[in-house]
Parts: C-alpha cells; sequence; structure tokens
C-alpha cells in the first residue's frame, strides 16, 4: 500500500533523508525507532506532503500511485493520516466545527449526524462535549494534544495511519488509552505506522505482528521483527549501529 | 470630472439644499440656524483627509449620485445583476434583501420592527427618525445635538450639519433595560441629497441596551459619499453597546463620524465590522470616559481589492479608575491598505488604556500599518499596546490540510477563527451571515 524507494529528502539546502526504503503493506503494523534527529518525523511529514520537505530523489507511492505531487489534502483523502508530535494550535477554530467539516468533506456525513458521531468518539478518549467547543490545540496540554490526534485518527478511520510519538509527554493513564485504541484501529483494518522511543506503548501487542525499522542519519539501518523493540529498551542503539556497521 | 466646481457652486448648492430641508421636515427655526451655522464655517473650516480632495469633496456636493445605478428600483429584479446574484450566493432571506435594495425603506419612518418599538415606547424607549425627534422632543434634540462635535473642526463635519438628513434618535429612560438587540437599518433614497444620517443615542443612568446599525450584505446606494454622524450619551451606570455592521459597494467613501461621553461607572462597547469598506473608510471616534467608566472599540475590519480603510479612535480617561481598550483585528487581501492609529489619554489617576492590533496579511500586496498612541498626564496610570501582523503560519495551514480540507477551506478556517474572538457579542444571525462573508471574500467570490 505504501512504499517509498529510496527517498530523498532536504529543507533548504540540508538533506535529511539519505536514501529511505520502506513498505507497509494493508493492515500491518510497523514501528520506526531512532535516535532524536535521524530523520523519523521528517518522513512522516513528507509523506503527508509538507510543503517544507522537498523531494530531491526517489519515490513515495501509495496505492501503487506516485503521490509526492500531491497536495496535504489530497493525500489525506487517498488514506493517509498523520498524528503530529507536535500538533499546532489553530487560534479561534473550534474543534467541533473543524472536525464536523472533516467528516462532512471526506465521509460525506450531514454535519449533524458528524456532530454526534464526535461526541460519541470523544467520550472514548475522555473529551467532554464542552472541551469540543474549545480551539483546536488551544491551551491544550501535551498528552490532550496526543489524545486529540487519536480522536483524530479514530473519526477518520484512515488507511494508513502515521503516528509520530504518540506516547511523548503522556501520562500512565493517557498511555494505555492510547494503546488500546491503537490497537482496535489496527483490529479494524487500518495499517500503522508508529514512531516511538520506547517499547511501552508496544506493551500488549503481539510482537509477531509487528515490523521494526531502526533509523539513523536519515536511513533506515534494520529492519526486524517485534522483539527489537525490548532489546532497543533494554540496550540502545549503540549495539545495534555497531552491528549493521552504521 | 469636466466641470470646475468653486467654493460659492457648492455654498449655493448647499443652501438651497438647508433651504428644502427645512420645508421637507416641516423644521423648527433654531434647527435651520444651525444649518447655516455650518453653512458659514464650511468654506474655512480644515479639510485634511488623505483620499478625497477638496476639488473632489465640491464635485460630490454638486454631484451626489453615481452614474449607473438604477434610477427607479421597484423589485429585486432591477437590481444590477452583480449585485443579484451576490445577494443570492450570500443566501440573505428574501426581506432582508428588499432592506438592502432600499425597496422597503421608507424615509418617513426608517425604523424596523415597528410592533415591538410601540410596546417597548410605553415603558421608555424612543425610537424615532432624527427629524421627526427634532419636532416632537426639541428639548432634549437641542441638548444633545452637536454637542460633542464643532461645525467648524472640519470641512466633513460642517457639511454634514448643514445637510443633515435621516438617521435615528434612540432614548432609553432610568433604569430600563432593553433585554434584546435592537436591529435598525436606516437608508435614505433621495438621491439628490447627500447621505449624512445624523444619530442621537441618549442612554439615562442605569439603563441597557444594544443596537445594531445596518446590515452585513452590500447596500445598494446611490451615493459615492457617506457621512454619517453618531452622538452617545452615557448616564451613569449605564451600559450600551453599538455594533455596527458595514458592507459598502465599491464606488462609496465612508466617513464616519461617531462620538460618546460615557458617564460614571457607564460602559460601552462599541464593535465595528466593516466587511465592504468601500472605497476609502476613514474614522476617528472619540470618547470621554468619567470615574471608573469603561469603553471598548471593537474593529473587524476586511480590507479587500483597493480599499483605503484607517480606523483611529481616542479616548480620553478623564475620571479617576476610568479605562479603555481599542482592539482591532484585520483581515487584508489583494492591494487593500488597513491603518489603524488609536490614541489612549490618561488624565486621570488609577486609569487603564490598551490597544491591541492583530492583521493577517493576506497577499504580497496588502499593506498594514498602525501607530498605537498612549500619552500619560498621571503618574499612575497603567498604558499598554500590542501588535502582530503576520501571514497565515504554513504548519497551521498544513494541519487542517492534512486532514483533508483543501487549501481554499483551510485558509477560510483559519480567517474565520482569527476574527472569531471578537465576534462575540455578535447575535447569531449576523454571525451566519458575517462568517459566510468572510468566505466569499477569502475564496475571491466577492
Ligand atoms: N523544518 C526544518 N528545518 C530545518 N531543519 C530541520 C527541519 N525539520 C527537520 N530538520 C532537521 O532534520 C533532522 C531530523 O529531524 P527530525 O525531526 O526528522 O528527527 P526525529 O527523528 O523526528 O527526532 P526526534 O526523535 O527528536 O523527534 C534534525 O537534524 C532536524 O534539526
Ligand atoms: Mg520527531
Amino acid at each position: 500500500m505504501l512504499k517509498v524507494e529510496n527517498l530523498h529528502v532536504s529543507v533548504g539546502d540540508k538533506e535529511i533523508l539519505k536514501g529511505v526504503d520502506l513498505e507497509v503493506k494493508p493492515g500491518e503494523f510497523h514501528v520506526i525507532m531512532g535516535p532524536n534527529g535521524s530523520g523519523k518525523s521528517t518522513l512522516s511529514l513528507t509523506i503527508a506532503g509538507h510543503p517544507k520537505y522537498r523531494v530531491t530523489g526517489g519515490r513515495i507511492l501509495f496505492g501503487g500511485e506516485e503521490i509526492h505531487e500531491l497536495g496535504p489534502d489530497e493525500r489525506a483523502r487517498k488514506g493517509i493520516l498523520l498524528a503530529f508530535q507536535v500538533p499546532p494550535e489553530v487560534e479561534g477554530v473550534k474543534i467541533i466545527e473543524f472536525l464536523q467539516q472533516v467528516l462532512v468533506e471526506l465521509k460525506g456525513i450531514d454535519p449533524a449526524k458528524a456532530y454526534d458521531v464526535i461526541v460519541e468518539k470523544a467520550k472514548e478518549l475522555w473529551f467532554k462535549e464542552e472541551d469540543l467547543h474549545r480551539y483546536v490545540n488551544v491551551g491544550f496540554s501535551g498528552g490532550e494534544r496526543k489524545r486529540l490526534e487519536l480522536l483524530q485518527a479514530l473519526l477518520i478511520e484512515p488507511k494508513l495511519l502515521i503516528l509520530d510519538e504518540p506516547d511523548s509527554g503522556v501520562d500512565v493513564d493517557s498511555l494505555s488509552i492510547i494503546s488500546r485504541k491503537i490497537e482496535e484501529l489496527h483490529k479494524n483494518g487500518t495499517a500503522i505506522l508508529l514512531i516511538t522511543h520506547y517499547g511501552r506503548i508496544l506493551e500488549h501487542l503481539d510482537r509477531d505482528v509487528l515490523t521494526v525499522h531502526v533509523m539513523k542519519d536519515g536511513r533506515i539501518v534494520k529492519t526486524g521483527s517485534g522483539e527489537l523493540v525490548d532489546r532497543i529498551d533494554r540496550e540502545g542503539f549503540a549495539k545495534i549501529f555497531e552491528e549493521v556497521g552504521a | 470630472m469636466t466641470e470646475t466646481i468653486t467654493m460659492s457652486d457648492a455654498k449655493a448648492i448647499i443652501e438651497n439644499q438647508i433651504e428644502e430641508l427645512a420645508k421637507r421636515n416641516r423644521e423648527p427655526e433654531w434647527m435651520t440656524r444651525i444649518r447655516y451655522k455650518a453653512l458659514e464655517a464650511f468654506e474655512k473650516a480644515p479639510h485634511n483627509d488623505p483620499v478625497i480632495s477638496e476639488e473632489q469633496l465640491l464635485h460630490f456636493i454638486a454631484k451626489p449620485e453615481v452614474e449607473g445605478i438604477p434610477e427607479k428600483i421597484e423589485s429585486l429584479d432591477d437590481l444590477p445583476p452583480e449585485m443579484k446574484a451576490l445577494l443570492d450566493r450570500l443566501g440573505i432571506s428574501e426581506v432582508e434583501q428588499k432592506y438592502i435594495a432600499g425597496l422597503a425603506v421608507q424615509t418617513d419612518t426608517g425604523v424596523v420592527y415597528n410592533q415591538f418599538l410601540q410596546e417597548w415606547s410605553k415603558k421608555g424607549l424612543t425610537v424615532l427618525p432624527t427629524e421627526e425627534a427634532v419636532r416632537k422632543y426639541p428639548e432634549v434634540v437641542k441638548q444633545h445635538f452637536l454637542r460633542l462635535f464643532r461645525v467648524d473642526e472640519s470641512k466633513l463635519a460642517a457639511y454634514h450639519t448643514a445637510v443633515w438628513n435621516g438617521g435615528i434618535f434612540v432614548h432609553i429612560k432610568e433604569g430600563l433595560k432593553v433585554p434584546f438587540p435592537l436591529h435598525l437599518f436606516f437608508l435614505i433614497q433621495e438621491s439628490a441629497l447627500a447621505q449624512a444620517p445624523h444619530i442621537i443615542i441618549i442612554a439615562e443612568p442605569n439603563s441597557e441596551f444594544h443596537l445594531i446599525e445596518g446590515c452585513t450584505s452590500p447596500v445598494l446606494l446611490r451615493h459615492s459619499l457617506h457621512l454619517d454622524m453618531t452622538e452617545a450619551y452615557f448616564g451613569e451606570g449605564s451600559q450600551g453597546q453599538l455594533t455596527v455592521l458595514q458592507n459598502w459597494p465599491e464606488y462609496v467613501h465612508t466617513r464616519p463620524m461617531t462620538r460618546a461621553k460615557i458617564g460614571k461607572n457607564a460602559r460601552f462597547i462599541n464593535t465595528t465590522v466593516t466587511l465592504g469598506a468601500g472605497k476609502s473608510n476613514i474614522g476617528d471616534p472619540h470618547y470621554w470616559v468619567d470615574e471608573n467608566g469603561y469603553v471598548e472599540l471593537n474593529g473587524i475590519l476586511l480590507g479587500q481589492k483597493d480599499y483605503y480603510i484607517d480606523l483611529g479612535g481616542q479616548m480620553f480617561l478623564q475620571g479617576r479608575g476610568a479605562s479603555g481598550i481599542n482592539a482591532s483585528k484585520s483581515v487584508i487581501m489583494d492591494e487593500s491598505k488597513v491603518i489603524t492609529r488609536g490614541i489612549i489619554t490618561a488624565e486621570a489617576p488609577k486609569t487603564k488604556g490598551h490597544i491591541s492590533c492583530d492583521a493577517l496579511l493576506m497577499s504580497d500586496k496588502a499593506v498594514m500599518e498602525t501607530y498605537p498612541g498612549l500619552v500619560s498626564k498621571v503618574d499612575d496610570a497603567e498604558l499598554s499596546h500590542e501588535a502582530a501582523i503576520g501571514k497565515i503560519r504554513e504548519e497551521e495551514l498544513f494541519y487542517l490540510m492534512s486532514r483533508g480540507l483543501d487549501e481554499e477551506k483551510a485558509t477560510q478556517l483559519i480567517v474565520k477563527g482569527f476574527l472569531e474572538p471578537m465576534l462575540k457579542d455578535i447575535p447569531m444571525e449576523f454571525l451566519v451571515e458575517i462568517r459566510r462573508i468572510i468566505e466569499l471574500a477569502v475564496s475571491g467570490g466577492m
């Protein structure tokens, strides 16, 4: 479904991704780990179509079609959704109105019905109806922002959900609800590409379903199965990098 | 401009109009005398308008009508096609469309929602066309007419005073609280005269009201110059809101002149929503605030095409503990230019004033200038200002688009969101239209 081939990406004059290859098939669960600054967010933002990240080589295919000419909105319509590492504040735009419009546009649901659906789903992520009348991310804590990203994923039900550190800055209880909701989406057929620094969010997941990639300096230097997560948790990256000569 | 209009030509024209108005309005002599006094002041009064030259002003006086606007509009079908199309796109109700077209406006009453007003007049709310108030309540009008302006302070003030016609007189008796907004449209179709309505608002002590003036849709005018004057008086402890909705056609120059005296413990919230600014829109409202009084000027400005908007605002904090806020939010598109220049003068102890100016620049040719003025004549006043002028942030736009909204829709959301905090006191029925107009403007459909 998603195929990234020898992807090179620059911001300004600086090359950040230096040849990334990655394939995610429908319904799969992939994990990307790697030190700070290794290019994980850059990869996710590039797939989502952020205009700052310039593709200088390679290809991104989604459903067999090259997408790097498409705008972020067109990619979203094809079924890609990115849950941001740092979701921005959008002053004056109420969550409920924004999400209603998204559901109307993306799924053709009528606004009144959308309202009910949103309020219902929001409860599952501990948002009260009045929270939804606040402005998008404005004054939200780090953990609340992560839950709001997940709420959007539950509502949109994308084909591919990219989660950029959904677990960072999140308390234990929120972490458990977030990880359960990710599993729920996965069970319902959404393919997942999850970026994280810790194995904890994957605690309840069967290691067999996971494919784990390790990034360093703009490249994927190792791909393996679920146990890699636990190994990184225990040992850090140094040994792995040594083994692969990266 | 072919022939030249001289000062004496203009004065002769004004004099004729004064005579005509005096006769038509069966005006008491004292009012006609005020008009003549203004005519006398006109020639010497200073004129410093950055857009309209003196020569141009004399031309407007000689020929107030714009060419090409239909002579007689008897049904909506007589409207110019662009205007009709715009009204349809805005989805405005047929009733309101008629007001916009000037069809349902009567020069003699000029006041909508009569039944409601009759009921409330028994309780002490008077709403009358200003001409009628002059005849009915001469003593009250005398005490409040042209008390906050001087006829010789500018040519525009003098011209307005000489030929004023139309407008509304609102008087709220002591302690009366009017629970819902009064919505007043007033248009004058007497095309040979200048558009110069005069509005008087008198809020007696401890009264409350909210007045909404104008409408959200473009008004079909035959005039190229609109000169309204508003004088508002707030008694001790009164609370009032005046929301002015403006949506002028692109050939109109408007010079709203608003001044208010705010008594002890009184509060005045003055909001102007300028959707269509017209060719140029220049206003410099003045407010004098007494002990513990409060005034707020909120300007919502939408600059389009090559429009020129200049919103001033002078607040004189004269009583101990008086406070004032001058806040504006501007969305500036195309090649339009918006200037804000609020001045707050602290003249008494423990006064507070704040000026804020936020602008969203939607094109490279859009221009915003802001000149905040803070003047303190005492040592314990708190005066501050802030300004934020910028473009739409890429991160926000990308975030909204990454949820499937196209660039236009995402931009509309951000622009509406930018203005949202300032639209808090505006009733729902207008909000819906205001938002729609902003959407249309952002997507270039106006
Ligand atoms: N917009 C940008 N402008 C300049 N440099 C950038 C930009 N985005 C990313 N970079 C740089 O690219 C490199 C990779 O950044 P990226 O955010 O992709 O790392 P990451 O793997 O997500 O790190 P973390 O684990 O800290 O989130 C870093 O050196 C970063 O400073
Ligand atoms: Mg990152």
